[in-house]
């Protein structure tokens, strides 16, 4: 599971030493040779200058990136400390299938010189931690012993495809002659003093890419080279894991960030291909004549499913990244599963009914259902038409549904296509691709596991600083970050809009997924108004998307100045049909025979009948599965779970309790209902006191022949039935005018005392 | 003195033996042992100890509630499944127990600390802010988790009064619980105590969707002669009792047997058929129990039962002087004539006030003034009589007046 964000972080100031040593007019840029980093609570500034071997904070504070440094420079405004790297990769970051290429077990402290075109080198410089240092080992001599923890060793190095030998060259810094001799350490192996000149284009590529835009020097094959591959594929896999993990505070992402017009026609292009997999055709038409298309990769996972792979897999045979990417899939499927796996560990083979049962229940994730495909797709389609089209600002869609269909459900499955579609965009051609995914739940379910799918497809970025998912309780909750209590607590507003001034610094479209909606109610709206005012605001790149299960939610409970904000797509869940349900029940079943066919049809036409809840569906076969099994021990020869035991199953769930409640109450009890029913129809009103029914109470007491009963008891036994809520009474201090009034129909309470 | 000396002795074995006996009963009357084995709820017993199981050995989510009126056993059903679910050696050192009550747990802060007080989390969470009460229920199962991610610690949830659970805002505690009961995060499972029947309404949509929809319904259909057997097994001494022949004399005694005992323990089974109930005329019938007579007779039935069933408000009559009397009289009066239409009073009757014998109507719109205040009499026609017949030396004029027909 993940960290809590409210765990402490130290500060880190960030300062340059000394004078910019050179100066870009044409990019605004300022060059420094090194910067110093004081870490509140210790006295000793840290010093990283050029061609010195970094710690970059990442996602897992056990193990940062590893990188050296190329260069260092800020914008015009001074503000932003931008840092060029070359990366090292740990064995860790290395997919898993792609492990066993090295031929040996690696060294604890082995990292490998990495080498990937298409990775992006540039970091927040405020993300660097500190030096380390890194020793160079020649191919065929053996790791050096007894040296400190600390130290680093590289020997290979890793081309996303295979181990190769690494040049000690390209370990050589770029400009040697002006980097002044890594501080903390002397030993360093350095080959060769002349610059290099591959490393010095490579080193140059992280600025030109951003500089794109101004220069338009760059070819577009080669931009296409740098960005086509997501970067540091290998890494993928491994940042899952360590978000997973680590959740909270800055998170390192590198950041494909180019906004070119020569891409155009690419885009276009890669474009209609997802269109033709997932939407209309007639999009693309659209697109092209979009001028600032703009497209968010939104990545979040609630759940994850089998189908999924199947969506995911086509589209990545597109850029031989992809594999992995999906080997990786595979891997989070099986540990997603664990909980329910553990199951199976601990439990003896049983019958095959046990055995399907775990699988439909783990409730572990709901299949991409058939209702959310078809709605996955419209959602794609309008997002992008409206993106496009409405200058990529903004998109609200709500969906309204019944809980339990899925409304929920189908924002991951949603997402999921979008984010495949996307990725391989952003394998074939270089858009700019951003997100930020924050949920926030109303009443706030973090679901631990949601993490850990956030992370399994968000590909790793440019560092820069990410904002906590928090669950707010409280719509005054609903602020992005928890205050501590030493420091007082902002306004939720000026929380929000900071989070959001953050965001739209960093150039990034954001996705704000809101469940849960009716929670965030205020008396004035105000957290609602915000939410839905800021897609509105020009340059807001932000995309809200609200759940709820109130279908008429903006009607009822939106002032007008909300509603008016509030984007015209709207997207209601009908209750799901038996066929449906049907499909869902099947593909939870994961091709386990386990139900007879009729047996599951009933279950899912008794429930699309009542409410459509495909929550309540699983459960009824969850309970079905139970009864089979008890009697299965006994008899049965088939094994199957059938219509027997559903029905069972259904009675229990189903039945009114009320009729069996009268039946086993007491004598008196039965008698004083039967008083209430006698004095209602003398009355003619569904209601009366209870010195009134009293009456007719002890009237019946006399022609059934019992002892006749005193105020005191005839109200304890008037106070029993409404504790059970079979009538309905006021205080019991009212004593003899306190008011009768019946819980169930008057025929319910003839019918279950005439069986007897 | 020889012989007297000889007497005390034995007189005090008497004493001691019946002493003993009655302490013994008492303990079983009150305390509310868990019994070996609950009475007609075999079917329930079975259920509820597989469903937990399955949570506790095999760590799959579970949410159950048990319905019934109150007095039905549902604490003494899941007291027997705890017990024997943590009698198996695998549960006991892994389940962790959460009871909450929702009579103590008033509202969602409390009973989270609750939680975190009963699973010994308070020196993890420390000081720790959370922003939600998800966030803090997650990490409070997060902590529970031992070292590898696949094998965290079952925890069982015990909501007594689950009713109110419900009242709390949002149901944010509900919500959460049963949303990991359906997730596969830690295994958890929720049980829910209720005399509520339709407590299922009282859950929000999006709660409700989450419950598992299981419940255990607990009605008692028990028989009468059933019902006399329990009696019985709760009157009779163990055979471990220290006196084997008082213990023999006691339990053969034909008690249950007598017409009158039988029709005592009749009233109070149509009365209602819940054990509470019976173990309170027992205990009074126990208690009445001494030296002088060592036996249960059917006059300590009876008099038990007299106790029990008399009318509160009549025993409030008899404390009354004649002249209080007098004005219940006139009011009772008053009722008969204009059919229960509320009256006033130019006379003082703060004493029958006090004892909410009368009761002013509500006026909520002006003051009256005092003596024009309307009234109503809490009392029914019958029980005013029989007040006037047990009245000792009541004045029998006024007991004319009271019997006739006019004011």
């Amino acid at each position: 599971m993940s960290r809590y964000i409210t765990r402490l972080r130290m500060r880190r100031a960030y300062k340059w030493n000394g004078r910019p040593v050179s100066k870009d007019r044409k990019l605004k840029r300022q060059y420094y040779e090194s910067m110093s980093i004081s870490v509140e609570g210790k006295t000793e500034d840290v010093t990283v200058s050029l061609g010195q071997y970094i710690l970059i904070e990442g996602d897992d504070d056990d193990n940062p990136f590893v990188a050296q440094l190329l260069k260092l420079y800020t914008d015009d405004s001074g503000k932003k400390k931008t840092a060029v790297v070359q990366w090292f990769v740990r064995m860790c970051e290395v997919p898993q299938n792609k492990r066993k290429l090295l031929g040996r077990d690696p060294h604890p402290q082995e990292i490998f010189f990495y080498q990937d075109r298409s990775c992006d080198n540039e970091v927040d410089g405020e993300t660097i931690l500190g030096a380390v240092q890194i020793e160079y080992v020649p191919v065929e001599d053996p790791f050096p012993k007894g040296k400190s923890k600390g130290i680093l060793f590289v020997k290979l190095l890793w081309d996303t495809k295979s181990f190769r030998a690494l040049n000690p060259e390209l370990m050589q810094p770029p400009q040697s002659s002006k980097s002044p001799p890594p501080s903390s350490h002397g030993t360093q192996t350095r080959a060769l003093p002349t610059p290099d000149l591959s490393v010095m284009k490579r080193a140059m590529s992280g600025i030109l890419t951003r500089g794109s835009m101004s220069t338009g020097k760059m070819s577009s094959s080669e931009a296409e080279s740098l960005h086509s591959a997501s970067k540091l594929s290998a890494a993928k896999a491994l940042s899952a894991k360590r978000r997973s993990r680590a959740v909270s505070g800055p998170h390192v992402r590198k950041k494909l960030d180019l906004c070119s017009p020569s891409k155009n026609m690419t885009r276009d292009d890669v474009l209609g291909e997802i269109l033709d997999e997932h939407t209309e055709k007639t999009l693309t038409s659209k697109l092209n004549t979009s001028p600032t298309g703009r497209i968010s990769i939104s990545i979040r996972l609630t759940r994850l499913n089998l189908n999924e792979e199947e969506c995911v897999s086509p589209l990545s045979s597109h850029s031989p990244d992809k594999p992995r990417l999906t080997a990786y899939d595979k891997d989070d499927a099986t540990r997603a599963r664990t909980p329910s796996r553990r199951k199976d560990a601990l439990r003896e083979p049983a019958l095959a009914a046990l055995a399907e049962e775990e699988h439909e229940y783990s409730p572990v994730q709901t299949a991409a259902t058939p209702c959310s495909k078809r709605k996955s797709a419209q959602l794609e389609s309008s997002r992008i038409r409206k993106q496009l089209n409405l200058l990529g600002n903004t998109v609200d869609l709500q969906s309204d549904g019944e809980d339990g269909d899925d409304d929920d459900c189908f924002v991951p499955a949603k997402i999921d296509l979008q984010s495949s579609s996307d990725e391989e965009e952003e394998a074939k051609i270089d858009s700019e691709d951003e997100l930020i995914v924050k949920k926030r739940r109303g009443s706030g379910t973090s679901r631990s596991t949601e993490k850990t799918r956030v992370s399994a497809r968000t590909p790793r970025k440019t560092p820069s600083k990410k904002t906590a998912p928090a669950t707010p309780r409280t719509p005054r909750h609903a602020t992005p970050s928890i205050p501590s209590r030493s420091a007082p607590a902002k306004k939720p507003g000026n929380v929000l809009e900071e989070a959001r001034v953050s965001c739209q610094k960093l150039q990034e479209t954001t996705v704000l997924l809101v469940d849960e909606l009716d929670l965030l109610w205020t008396r004035k709206q105000n957290v609602m108004y915000n939410l839905f005012d800021w897609p509105t605001r020009r340059n807001a790149r932000l995309v809200v998307l609200t759940i709820a299960n109130t279908m008429d939610l903006p009607e009822r409970i939106m002032i007008n100045r909300v509603a008016s904000r509030l984007g015209l797509t709207r997207m209601s869940f009908q209750p799901y049909t038996f066929k449906q349900l049907q499909q869902i029940i099947t593909s939870r079943l994961n091709r386990v025979k386990a139900f007879e066919e009729d047996a599951l049809q009933l279950v899912s036409r008794k429930v699309a009948a009542l409410s459509g809840d495909a929550r309540r569906c699983l459960d009824i076969c969850r309970r079905a599965t139970e009864i089979c099994e008890h009697s299965g021990s006994q008899k049965n020869s088939s094994g199957l779970v059938g219509m027997s035991h559903v029905m069972e199953a259904l009675d229990e769930m189903f039945s009114s309790s009320y009729i069996a409640a009268i039946r086993c109450a007491s004598v008196q009890e039965q008698l004083f209902l039967r008083a209430v029913i006698a004095e209602f129809r003398r009355l003619g009103l569904e209601e009366a006191t209870f010195q009134q029914v009293f009456v007719q109470h002890q009237a019946l007491c006399r022609v059934e022949g019992l002892q006749p009963v005193n105020v005191s008891e005839g109200l304890t036994v008037c106070q029993r039935l409404g504790s059970c809520r079979l009538l309905l009474l006021e205080g019991s201090r009212l004593d003899l005018f306190l008011r009768i009034r019946l819980n169930v129909s008057q025929d319910d309470v003839l019918f279950a005392l005439k069986a007897d | 003195v020889c012989t007297g000396q000889v007497w005390m002795c034995v007189l005090m074995l008497c004493d001691c033996v019946c002493v003993q006996a009655q302490k013994l009963l008492r303990e079983r009357l009150c305390h509310q042992k868990l019994p070996d084995q609950p009475v007609g709820l075999d079917s329930q017993y079975k259920h509820m100890l597989e469903l937990l199981r399955r949570t506790a050995v095999h760590g799959e989510s579970n949410s159950v509630l048990i319905v019934g009126p109150r007095g039905s056993g549902k604490t003494m059903l899941l007291g027997c499944v705890l017990r024997e679910l943590m009698s198996l050696r695998e549960v006991q050192k892994n389940v962790l127990l959460v009871e909450l009550n929702g009579l103590l747990q008033t509202d969602d802060k409390i009973a989270l600390k609750e939680i975190t007080r009963q699973l010994h989390l308070e020196n993890v969470v420390g000081d720790k802010v959370f922003g939600s009460f998800a966030e803090n229920l997650a990490f409070l199962l997060e902590a529970l988790k031992k070292g590898d991610k696949s094998s965290s610690r079952p925890v069982l949830f015990v909501l007594d009064e689950f009713d109110l659970f419900a009242h709390h805002k949002n149901q944010t505690l509900l919500y959460n619980l049963l949303d990991v009961s359906q997730s596969a995060q830690t295994p958890v499972a929720v049980v829910g105590l209720t005399c509520r029947l339709d407590v299922l309404e009282l859950l929000e949509k999006r709660v409700k969707s989450r419950f598992s929809h299981r419940q255990i319904h607990l009605f008692s259909s028990l028989s009468f002669s059933q019902y006399v057997d329990v009696v019985r097994a709760q009157l009779s001494l163990p055979p471990d009792f220290p006196d084997p022949k008082f213990s023999d004399e006691w339990n053969h005694s034909k008690l249950c047997d007598d017409k009158t005992v039988e029709e005592i323990l009749r009233r109070n089974f149509n009365g209602s058929k819940d054990f509470r109930s019976l173990h309170s005329l027992l205990f009074l019938a126990v208690s009445r129990v001494s030296v002088s007579h060592s036996t249960l007779r059917e006059a300590d039935l009876i008099e038990a039962c007299r106790l029990i069933s008399a009318d509160s408000k009549a025993n409030v009559l008899h404390g009354l002087s004649i002249l209080e009397l007098c004005l219940i009289i006139a009011m009772k009066h008053l009722n008969d004539t204009y059919d229960g239409e509320p009256f006033n009073f130019q006379m003082a009757f703060e004493h029958l006030l006090q004892l909410e014998l009368v009761r002013p109507v509500d006026s909520g719109v002006c003051k009256v003034q005092r003596e024009y205040q309307l009234m109503r009499l809490m009392l029914e026609h019958g029980q005013v009589m029989e007040a006037l017949q047990k009245y000792p030396q009541c004045p029998t004029d006024v007991k004319q007046w009271a019997l006739s027909a006019f004011g």
